[in-house]
Parts: structure tokens; C-alpha cells; sequence
């Protein structure tokens, strides 16, 4: 298991393919990089090289006890990226944020950027988490196919259910994720897509960042907030496109 | 390589990612399946798909394979499935 310390923090990356370089990084709690490992990170992999990470906390990446607000996961990224040339970057959720936060800090270093479903402001992401933030309320949350899966199952639900009471209860995320500040995109110079779905509660965020972003696109496709698995052909496509510039 | 050795190393690859517990219900067989009987988590899944690469080499794109097929489908695979597609990839 590729295993590399950024930041302090040991870390999984993964990578596919060969090309110009794409970071991907994914949404909290239930995210990792299995959310676009087996989405749209392969299909990205036939022109790109694509390097996948565990964020902090999430997936085979440690768990420290803080920096779960995208400032300190920002910093993360300028670890696991420092050896590449100029990128382009995709994140979906509070990974689009934290890819947001980077491309404001480091327009030279990102060629092109895709926001997928970043909730703004980004305390909302609390909202996506349903009414009620107790490990037993968060599953109850999650998408119909996921929770389906772990309805059924035990050792899914029991390893599901540690991740979440460990994220919840031991760590600082939840009070990051509150006390995150409204990102300022107005001065953003770099290319940016923005991918929202029509049934999310984020899409409002997104018709905030595209008022924003100088020159962002804003596409609504059909789906709710976990886009790569609601509308993975389209927003493959869309991804594909956008970096191919 | 042979269909049952193939299987063995799959059933090898999953106790090295997810422990000997996996096997708590018995061998690995083809009808088993990773989500419904093993209930492999998604992140265990991309620890699976590089072992195979070491193991099988480039020749077996398994994160390609999986990449093509809807997510029900991915949750319903079964071991004899992949066995299948590894055997088809080999000269």
C-alpha cells in the first residue's frame, strides 16, 4: 500500500495512468479515495496521470485528532503534490473546497480546476449529513446505494460505523466543518468547471461560486450530491473535457 | 496459470488486505461474492486491485474492468467473475 507522510500525516495515494498530471480528492466521512478510484478517476486515467489520496482521517490514511478544515487539508495537498509539475484538480464536496482553497493559494500550480458538489457556505456540509449528527443519524444519511449495502450486511455496517464514530467523536471535524469560513473566489484566475446535480441541496453553492469565479461554467447535471455515482457518464465526460482544455 | 490458482491467489490477496476473519464463513468459491458475502468496504476493494496488478502484472486491468461496469453490478461481482476476466487477460 503506497504509503507517504504529507504534512505530518501517513497518507495512501494511489495512482492510474500516464499524462499530465490530475489530483482528485474526495468528500468527508463516507469519502475516499475508492470515490473516485472507481468512477471517473480510470476513464481520466486513459489521458492522465491520476493521483488519488486518502484525505486525513478518511479511507488507509491516518486519523489525527485535527485539521479537518480545508486551511491544514490545503497544506496536505501542497505535500502530496510538491514534486509534480503544474496540475489540474477535481474534488468533489469539502474536496472541492479544499481544492478551492488551494487554487486561491496557488493559482501557478493548477492548470485546470472542477468543483463537484462543494457545499457553500461550508458549514451546509453539516446539512448533507442529515438532521442528525450522531453515527447512528449519519447512516442513516448516506446514499440509498450505500446504505442499502450496509443495511444488509454486518461487517460493512460495524467497520462503516467505527469510521464515523471515529471521525465524529474523536476528532475535530465536526467543529471544523462549522467554523469553516465562506471562501472569496472572486479573485480565482484559474480555468474552473463547476458541477452541481439537480436534485442537490449544494446547487445553490454552485450558482454562488459561479457568480464568483471569473469565467467558471456551471453544469447541473441529473443526481444528488454523490454525482460520480448519480451521473458518472456525464460528469466523466464533463471532467474529460475540461481538462483536455 | 489455472482457474483454481487463480482463485487461491485472490483468496490469498483478501486475507493479507482484510484478515484471516474473512474466510469466517469458509473458502473462497466462485458463487462468493465481495460485497454480499465478503463485504469488502470500497477502500479494501483498491487495496484488492493493486495486489492483483502485482500479482497478474499490467496485463490485468482490473481498475479498467471494474471502471466500465454500473455500480450495481460492481455490488453484485462475484470471485468467479473476476477469476474469469483474469484468466481472459492471460496469453
Amino acid at each position: 500500500m503506497p504509503t507517504v507522510t504529507a504534512n505530518g500525516v501517513a497518507t495512501h495515494v494511489q495512482e492510474l495512468g500516464a499524462g499530465s498530471p490530475v489530483v482528485m480528492t474526495h468528500g468527508l466521512i463516507i469519502g475516499s479515495l475508492a470515490s473516485w478510484y472507481f468512477t471517473a478517476g480510470p476513464e481520466l486515467a486513459r489521458e492522465h496521470r491520476v493521483r488519488m489520496y486518502d484525505l486525513r482521517g478518511h479511507g488507509r490514511s491516518a486519523r489525527p485528532a485535527t485539521g479537518y478544515d480545508t486551511a491544514t487539508l490545503a497544506r496536505d495537498l501542497d505535500a502530496l503534490t510538491a514534486e509534480l509539475p503544474q496540475f489540474d484538480l477535481v474534488g468533489h464536496s469539502w474536496g472541492g473546497l479544499v481544492a478551492l482553497r488551494f487554487a486561491l493559494a496557488h493559482p501557478e500550480r493548477v492548470r485546470r480546476l472542477a468543483i463537484v458538489e462543494a457545499p457553500i457556505p461550508p458549514s451546509t456540509a453539516i446539512d448533507l449529513l442529515g438532521p442528525d449528527v450522531t453515527p447512528e443519524g449519519l447512516i442513516g444519511a448516506l446514499p440509498d446505494s450505500l446504505r442499502a449495502a450496509v443495511a444488509s450486511g454486518r461487517r460493512q455496517a460495524e467497520r462503516l460505523l467505527a469510521t464515523v464514530v471515529a471521525l465524529v467523536r474523536d476528532t475535530t471535524l465536526l467543529a471544523d466543518v462549522r467554523s469553516e469560513p465562506e471562501p472569496d473566489a472572486r479573485e480565482l484566475r484559474v480555468p474552473t468547471l463547476l458541477a452541481y446535480g439537480d436534485r442537490s441541496s449544494c446547487l445553490a453553492g454552485g450558482r454562488t461560486l459561479a457568480a464568483q469565479i471569473p469565467g467558471a461554467s456551471l453544469h447541473v447535471l441529473p443526481g444528488g450530491h454523490y454525482l460520480h455515482l448519480d451521473a458518472k457518464a456525464e460528469l466523466v465526460r464533463l471532467l474529460a473535457e475540461h481538462l483536455r482544455g | 496459470m489455472s482457474t483454481d490458482e487463480i482463485l487461491s491467489t485472490i483468496q490469498a490477496c483478501l486475507v493479507e488486505i482484510a484478515g484471516d476473519e474473512i474466510l469466517i464463513a469458509g473458502p473462497i468459491t466462485p458463487a462468493t461474492s465481495f460485497n454480499g458475502d465478503l463485504e469488502l468496504e470500497s477502500i479494501e476493494f483498491v487495496a484488492l486491485a493493486e495486489k492483483l496488478q502485482q500479482r497478474f502484472g499490467q496485463r490485468v486491468d482490473f481498475v479498467g474492468w471494474i471502471s466500465k461496469k454500473e455500480l450495481d453490478q460492481i455490488i453484485a461481482l462475484t470471485v468467479g467473475e473476476l477469476v474469469e476476466f483474469i484468466a481472459s487477460c492471460r496469453p
